[in-house]
């Protein structure tokens, strides 16, 4: 790839994309983690819808021919140890590898640690102590699986396009159709077009709108670079950039893209600070959780963007193993971390009252 | 308008010295879920009609806080944009 187009088309890409997840507030760890946590669904339901509509827009393009669908192949082993790695490294980061970068958009020291552990533990093991451990998880390789067989270029798209309009309807009747039922009863205009501006970059996005933007976005990344947006593989970039004579290429600039896309985003909002955690050990966790997310990113051939907004919508079952893994791994350390002590308080209560 | 925009300004200003603040609760330089979970195991500990103060300055937790607060039923009083990315909830526990 041409250097000065993956400057233009990276940084551009970039940036939207960093403006759509600071707006969005799209971050995966909340997505998860606060289904189990705080019983909330928008932010998984922005997750849901965005898979629905890169499923359409990947097998259009892939139609088309303009596009190449590559599903990753599928290693169980791997699959299985990254995701969970890096599920619970995003609840300790505070973030996933997409929620991370754009935080450092708006101002958070935090994420910037965690996004330092990130490309540290992701060069550990692309080439580094954890190269054999890795290498050993990924041995075995059962070749590119979807959910529907093995991988063809004709058929899997069909198949694409079919899951993702019953998604979208389903979503439309389950979730969409309540809500404009509701307006309708209550005689409110359906869009509001005097605050259209203030809703657009001073407020927080519906999560249907970030989840079609996203959608979109990631679908024009696939069509720019003909292979899926990544996070990891951008701050690895980044690193050699810095201390190679490497040039950077099409990942790093959408890193650095997102970053100034959400800082404007934040700025234009009112949203930009400078922040650092009150507690000085928080950022010792969100470097660790860094670390354990680059490992599993690696491992896994992907971070959460990779495989789940890249490998899901391919209907990869690797991708799908992951992002389940993924889930997983967050609700294990969201439950250790955040609800087993208060699950245990009443008791103890109890048990000091007799 | 801009002085319909003063108006309310000071009104709500007003309004809020009204209300004794039992309690603050400082979540700036927390990131979700931290403000989240912390104002919620806070309102859990507070009595009925007691007034709870959060200080907050993470942009996700600042727009979901007073939902949540709602879902359980306490009444939010308000929430004020202090400054860049600060905010000030005051929630009335029912």
């Amino acid at each position: 790839m041409d250097f000065w187009y993956a400057l233009v088309a990276g940084l551009i890409i970039g940036a939207i994309f960093g403006f759509i997840l600071q707006r969005g507030r799209f971050c995966m760890n909340s997505a998860f983690r606060d289904i189990l946590l705080l019983k909330e669904y928008k932010l998984a339901k922005a997750v849901t819808i965005s898979l629905a509509v890169l499923m359409v827009g990947f097998a259009i393009f892939a139609f088309g021919g303009i596009i190449d669908l590559n599903p990753r192949p599928f290693k169980p082993l791997a699959a299985i140890v990254g995701g969970l790695i890096f599920g619970i490294g995003m609840v300790l980061a505070a973030g996933c590898a997409s929620g991370t970068t754009y935080r450092v958009g708006e101002g958070m020291l935090g994420s910037f640690v965690a996004a330092i552990g990130l490309t540290g533990g992701a060069l550990m093991t692309a080439a580094g102590p954890l190269f054999e451990a890795k290498n050993t998880l990924q041995d075995i390789d059962l070749g590119q699986i979807t959910l529907f067989g093995e991988f063809d270029t004709t058929l899997t798209p069909v198949w694409m396009i079919i899951v993702g309009i019953v998604g979208l309807v389903l979503m439309f009747y389950f979730w969409g159709w309540p809500a404009i039922k509701k307006k309708r009863e209550a005689n409110e205009p359906m869009i509001k077009m005097e605050n259209f501006k203030e809703a657009t970059f001073k407020k927080g996005w519906p999560w249907w709108v970030t989840g079609i933007a996203i959608g979109i976005i990631l679908t024009a990344g696939y069509i720019a670079s003909n292979g899926v947006v990544g996070i990891t593989g951008g701050w690895m970039d980044i690193s050699q950039w810095f201390t190679t004579s490497n040039i950077m290429v099409w990942a790093g600039f959408i890193i650095f893209g997102i970053i100034l896309g959400s800082f404007l985003s934040a700025y234009i909002g009112g949203e930009f600070k400078f922040r650092v955690p009150k507690d000085g050990f928080t950022l010792v966790k969100q470097f660790i959780g860094g670390l354990l997310m680059g490992f599993g990113a690696v491992t896994a051939s992907g971070c959460n963007v990779t495989n789940i907004l890249g490998g899901v919508p391919q209907l990869s079952l690797h991708s799908i193993i992951v992002g389940a893994f993924i889930v997983i791994g967050c609700w294990l350390a969201a439950y250790l971390l955040f609800m087993w002590r208060e699950d245990r308080e009443p008791k103890e209560k109890k048990l000091k009252a007799e | 308008m801009i002085i319909q925009k003063l108006n309310n300004k000071t009104k709500k200003k007003s309004w809020i010295n009204m209300v004794d603040i039992t309690d603050t609760l400082d979540c700036t330089g927390d990131v979700c879920p931290y403000p989240d979970v912390k104002s919620k195991r806070k309102v859990k500990k507070m009595k009925p009609g007691e007034v709870l103060e959060i200080l907050i300055d993470y942009p996700l937790s600042a727009e979901r806080i007073p939902e949540t607060m709602k879902s359980m039923g306490h009444e939010v009083l308000s929430v004020d944009k202090t400054g860049d990315s600060s905010w000030k909830i005051l929630i009335q526990i029912k």
